[in-house]
């Protein structure tokens, strides 16, 4: 089967419903055994050095999955550096697929840009339902898991994320990853509880680094919210599948993902909320609003390599404990 | 006797507290405590006291950059900022203000009311703003540090962003014939500029100007003058973090 790159999460279910199998670069880049040394090849290639290291990371990784040939670029709702991370990869000789989420939300736009999808991938929106129905048990276990980490405490943050960031793409497998879920949620009676008394929330992109939940839960404090992963589980169970992709937050405006996580953080009775910002992101800017609208105690992180916390930030996380404590 | 241990990028403060709550301060060079006076036991380290004059402390705190590297056998890690707070409440009495911390390597602000910390910035992956710089600003200027602190007015304009090029652009202001008063005071408004936006987040009525650069004493004036609040510098700034480990240590 045919697979097919996608820089963030598209309308996976056009993909599965031609036939092919999706793949999100950024969890291949980050599963790398040194993603870091993908970073320097892009910037040997001549990407800058103060740039994001995602989407240096995605260009080598592209470069390096021959068997990956067309990818699905979001040219809109994420960042501009994909365009010219998109216009690098074709000079490679790779063939890109535009996806753009509208800015404003807009149900016919949206409803456009699956269709030309559906044409260019050759399915149908028939198949396509039936693929979003096929999804949607995997996605009520999924839901399971997120509602067990924050009503209960056995699921730790890192696996709330792993889990919840895999749904990007199901790992090209979604009947495989939903069995290892299942897995994993039937052993968690045996688990033992884990044991924090600060509740915190993550919001914005994912960790370019892997051991900050571990960093908490050593220090007495769990991640009970991860905001952008949840989104990539299509948390919204929505039957018209345009609907879907419209109501999932993160490829729009700042104002409408923070309605979102207001929600959560009420729900979830958090203590404080770690924003995390990719270093070089525009992002980075949004952090002002973030701080006006929320009122918690707020982190911001600024991550730029892979893959560990570096000496700044642990420092930074221990002062922000601190101060919820 | 309480023993308070601020391990910095480049210095080791030690702060002794007696019984009688009298202080006395130590300083190594980061490097040669670790390579002559420390060795590994068991994935910790082990600081020999005794011959480093500290005598055998009951107790010991320890804090700071190293803390998350350096495991320091029968020591009491706490957080970097922690110990700044205490050690800044300690030494000036004072519950309310911002502190502002300039130390070798990095910068801290921290917002503190009623005694807590209530929030904190600190500076991203770059020594532009701390101790580092003035150094190699003072060796491009061929003055001490102590000459350097003297000047803050008619400075000349510096708008580096970055240290190392800070340096290429005040030659330049060298070959254009500056005096080397506004050299100097240049020097020390980049440092302002570099924190203002930091402190201007989290202002209060008062600073406490901690870390070695806090002797810098033009700075202490550019800070009251452009920020019209007085900035109080406690006797010793360099120790904060290690007298805030004491206190720790005596709670
Ligand atoms: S982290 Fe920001 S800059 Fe990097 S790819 Fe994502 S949106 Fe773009």
């Amino acid at each position: 089967m045919q697979k097919i790159g996608m820089t963030t999460t598209v309308p996976m279910e056009v993909i599965y419903a031609a036939g092919m199998i999706p793949v999100d670069l950024n969890n291949i880049f980050i599963t790398h055994e040194n993603p870091q040394s993908l970073v320097e090849e892009a910037e040997i290639a001549g990407y800058p050095r103060n740039l994001c290291a995602w989407i240096k990371g995605l260009y080598t990784t592209t470069l390096q999955n021959e068997d990956i040939r067309t990818i699905i670029a979001v040219t809109q709702g994420d960042c501009s550096n994909t365009h010219a991370l998109m216009e690098t990869l074709e000079m490679a000789g790779v063939k890109v697929i535009p996806f753009a989420f509208p800015f404003d939300r807009d149900y016919d736009l949206l409803k456009l840009q699956m269709e030309k999808l559906i044409e260019s991938l050759g399915t149908s929106w028939e198949a396509v339902q039936r693929t979003k129905a096929r999804l949607e048990q995997v996605r009520q276990r999924v839901k399971e898991l997120d509602r067990l980490t924050w009503q209960g405490d056995r699921v730790s943050g890192w696996d709330n994320h792993l889990f919840q960031v895999s749904c990007s793409d199901f790992e090209g497998d979604p009947e495989a990853f939903a069995s290892r879920l299942d897995t994993y949620l039937a052993e968690l009676p045996q688990r033992n509880p884990i044991k924090a008394d600060i509740r915190l929330a993550y919001i914005g992109v994912p960790p370019i680094m892997d051991d900050l939940y571990d960093y908490l839960e050593e220090r007495g404090a769990r991640v009970v919210f991860n905001e952008v992963q949840r989104q990539f589980t299509m948390p919204f169970a929505i039957d018209d599948i345009v609907e879907q992709y419209r109501t999932y937050s993160y490829p729009y405006g700042i104002f409408y993902r923070l309605e979102d996580i207001t929600r959560e953080l009420e729900r979830r009775q958090v203590d404080g909320v770690i924003h995390y910002a990719q270093s070089f992101c525009y992002r980075q800017i949004e952090d002002l609003i973030i701080r006006q609208k929320l009122k918690y105690p707020i982190l911001t992180l600024e991550g730029d390599k892979p893959n560990k916390l570096d000496a700044r930030t642990r420092m930074r996380l221990d002062a922000f404990l601190d101060i919820l404590r | 006797m309480l023993c308070g241990i601020d391990l910095g990028s480049r210095n080791v403060k030690v702060a002794l507290r007696d019984q009688d709550g009298s202080l006395s301060f130590h300083k190594f060079d980061t490097v040669s405590f670790y390579r002559e006076h420390g060795r590994a036991v068991e994935g910790q380290l082990r600081v020999d006291f005794a011959a480093l004059g500290l005598g055998v402390p009951e107790r010991v705190v320890a804090t700071g950059y190293g803390r998350q590297t350096i495991n320091l056998q029968g020591a009491e890690i706490i957080p970097e900022l922690k110990a700044h707070v205490l050690g800044a409440i300690q030494q000036t009495n004072l519950t309310d203000f911002t502190l502002l911390d300039l130390g070798g390597q990095d910068s801290k602000v921290v917002l503190v009311a009623r005694g807590k910390m209530l929030d904190f910035q600190t500076n991203d992956k770059c020594a532009a703003s701390t101790g580092r710089y003035l150094e190699n600003m003072a060796a491009v200027l061929d003055i001490d540090l102590a000459e350097l602190s003297r000047h803050y007015e008619n400075p000349v304009d510096l708008s580096s962003t970055c240290a190392i090029f800070g340096e290429t652009e005040l030659i330049g202001k060298v070959v254009e014939g500056h005096t080397l008063a506004s050299l100097a005071a240049g020097v020390n408004y980049t440092i302002f500029k570099r924190i203002k936006p930091m402190l201007k987040k989290l202002m209060s009525d008062t600073i406490v100007f901690t870390g070695g650069v806090a002797r810098n004493q033009a700075l202490v004036k550019i800070l009251e003058r452009e920020l019209g609040v007085p900035v109080v510098v406690p006797t010793h700034p360099q120790f904060n973090g290690a007298i805030g480990c004491c206190s720790y240590a005596l709670e």
